[in-house]
């Protein structure tokens, strides 16, 4: 089996899965979707070479989805891509063509004899399975820019492709203003659930977190469908993935899928209404009780 | 002209029993047809509606996906006509398997302008066999779709980014993911079931396509994913004041201060 990697970059830094896709011991090209920043910065990331895939301002990279599938399918290896939405469009054209598996929520990987070993979370993280493969895979993982800086050497050279994009038009855009937030950059965050009874309550839960100097996050559902938080706000299976020193889950069940993204923690404390629901029983301090009553006393008792 | 809506059969991993030894027992849950897929639905019917177009469920799974409980409950959603690709062999079948199966129902139903799907499936979660499916199909792929409206020619589809609201044109065919919360999708009422008992099912054999279903990685073992000791300690909440300034205390016990909060 062969040992090249492919790392799928689309306008997110993605030095950090470059770096793992070197440590398998084989090849690694760059393929870059967008301006020509994007494929400039992988360019310095320690990739052999970059292919670059071109979308104008008013495309998405979502139309390059083909050209990169018929590049991967001549030269097979892994693909790996970053989690938006469209790294996974990409990443998933790569593995039609190639009849790969796509690993989600890989914990660890190794390429020891050729062969492929992953170590993946499943059953909304309560698993761990190691599965082997002998063939080429695709892999999603987080993106992010590398642990080590390898940017000394020169760039690697740059080849445009001449792809036919999807027909595919941007048309209308309109920012929401919300500032982007790194969630797994905090070391506190505070999350709300859907026990807030109104958006206008965030405000509440907005001065918890400022008084415990904590990020705000949320389960899915406030994030989408009620929409009072933009969705990189949101925890869980489908949405970040977070590791910090406290987490303090408000009027939040805790069901697998939003715990699959918090159960890093090192201390969780829940505050919610029901005895039973699933985060009391993942808490290192359970305060079971009326959020409308307990959080106000822990903004006025914080220092 | 067709739109098929692609759904899953599954059980919410909530619900299974894992042992010590990190075995997992899913006999005591439940398959439903997952929350993000009847969301597909609504969307998809109200297109369909729009546009005269034939509405038909696709689902790919184990043998359960063919039972009565499980094509009724998509067809009391709307569709007006429901696929079944059921197999064992798809039984706990990967994004990509689930995607080859779909992309070779597809083709095999023809006439199809678009495929919808949800966000994703209750079981895996891993949002990834739309992408997939669309790079089987050579077709236009897009997710996290919160509204559209088709003429003739052209598709018109809104998105809901992390940090702003995308309209684009395209033409179809082409697969599209609809977000999670972009439409209501309210439970069906006694009309919708007992019309759901009168419309047709038709059952696709796995055999009718060429391919190799079987697993394409093998699992070596499974464990109990490692997670840290949670201490469960209660702090009484029936004096809030008293219960805050306990929390505090034990946090700061844990090394938390309150110096230098932004
Ligand atoms: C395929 C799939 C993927 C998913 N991915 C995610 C994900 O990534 N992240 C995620 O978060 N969810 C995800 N979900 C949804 C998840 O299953 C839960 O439905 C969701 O997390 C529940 O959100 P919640 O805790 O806000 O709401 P609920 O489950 O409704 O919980 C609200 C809680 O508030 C408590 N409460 C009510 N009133 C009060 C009060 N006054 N004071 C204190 N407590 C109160 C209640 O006791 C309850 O426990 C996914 C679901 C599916 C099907």
């Amino acid at each position: 089996m062969s040992r090249l990697s492919h790392v799928i970059a689309a306008g997110r830094p993605v030095g950090r899965l470059v770096e793992r896709a070197r440590a398998l011991g084989g090849p690694v090209l760059g393929l870059a979707v967008g301006p020509a920043q994007v494929a400039d910065e992988l360019a310095r990331t320690g990739v052999e070479r970059v292919f670059w895939f071109e979308t104008g301002p008013d495309t998405p990279v979502e139309a390059q989805a083909l050209g990169l599938a018929e590049l991967v399918a001549n030269r097979p290896g892994h693909v790996w891509a970053g989690r938006t939405a469209g790294e996974r469009v990409l990443l998933g054209a790569a593995a039609a063509a190639l009849g790969a598996p796509v690993l989600t929520d890989t914990v660890d990987l190794a390429a020891p004899d050729g062969r492929l070993v992953a170590r993946q979370a499943v059953l909304a993280g309560r698993v761990w399975q190691t599965v082997t493969f002998d063939r080429p895979v695709a892999i999603l993982l987080e993106g992010g820019s590398a642990e080590s800086d390898d940017s000394a050497g020169p760039p690697a050279p740059v080849e445009p492709m001449a792809a036919q994009p999807y027909a595919l038009r941007q048309t209308d855009w309109r920012p929401t203003g919300r500032a982007p937030v790194d969630l797994k950059a905090a070391r506190r965050v505070v999350a709300v659930g859907r026990g807030l009874k109104a958006e206008s309550d965030l405000g509440l839960i907005e001065a918890l977190a400022r008084a415990l100097g904590a990020e705000l996050a949320c389960s899915r559902p406030l994030a989408e469908g009620l929409g009072w938080l933009p969705k990189d706000r949101y925890v869980g299976v489908s949405g970040q993935q977070i590791a910090p020193q406290l987490y303090c889950a408000v009027g939040l069940s805790g069901q697998a899928q939003h715990l699959a993204g918090a159960r890093a923690a090192e201390i969780i404390v829940a505050i919610n209404s029901d005895q039973q629901a699933p985060i009391m029983s993942e808490a290192d301090y359970i305060l079971c009780g009326d959020l409308y009553q307990v959080v106000p006393a822990l903004i006025k008792a914080l220092p | 002209m067709r739109i098929v809506v692609a759904h899953k059969w599954a059980a919410d991993p909530q619900e299974a029993i894992v042992t010590s030894d990190g075995r997992i027992d899913q006999s005591r849950a439940q398959p439903c047809l997952s929350e993000y897929d009847a969301v597909a639905i609504a969307l998809a019917r109200g297109l369909a509606d729009s546009v005269g177009a034939e509405l038909v469920g696709l689902s790919v799974g184990g043998p359960e996906a063919a039972s009565p409980l499980a094509t009724k409950t998509a067809l009391a959603r709307g569709l007006d006509s429901i696929l079944v690709l059921a197999d064992q062999a798809l039984a706990s079948a990967d994004s990509t398997t689930t995607a080859q199966a779909l992309a070779a129902a597809v083709t095999e139903l023809g006439d199809v302008a678009l495929v919808l799907t949800g966000d994703c499936s209750i079981d895996r979660g891993a949002r990834m066999t739309p992408a997939v499916l669309g790079g089987l199909l050579g077709w236009v792929t897009l997710t996290e779709v919160s509204a559209l409206s088709l003429d003739r020619t052209s598709l018109t589809v809104e998105r809901e980014l992390e940090h702003g609201r995308q309209t684009l044109v395209l033409s179809p065919p082409a697969v599209l993911a609809v977000a999670a919360g972009a439409v209501e999708a309210p439970a069906p009422g006694m009309r919708d079931v007992l019309a759901a008992a009168r419309k047709p099912v038709r059952q696709l054999a796995l055999d009718q396509f060429d391919g190799d279903w079987g697993p394409l990685g093998q699992v070596q073992d499974r464990t109990l994913a490692p997670a840290p000791d949670r201490r469960g300690i209660v702090i009484a909440t029936t004096d809030p004041t008293a219960a805050a300034a306990e929390l505090i205390a034990r946090l700061e016990r844990d090394g938390l201060t309150w110096a230098g909060r932004p």
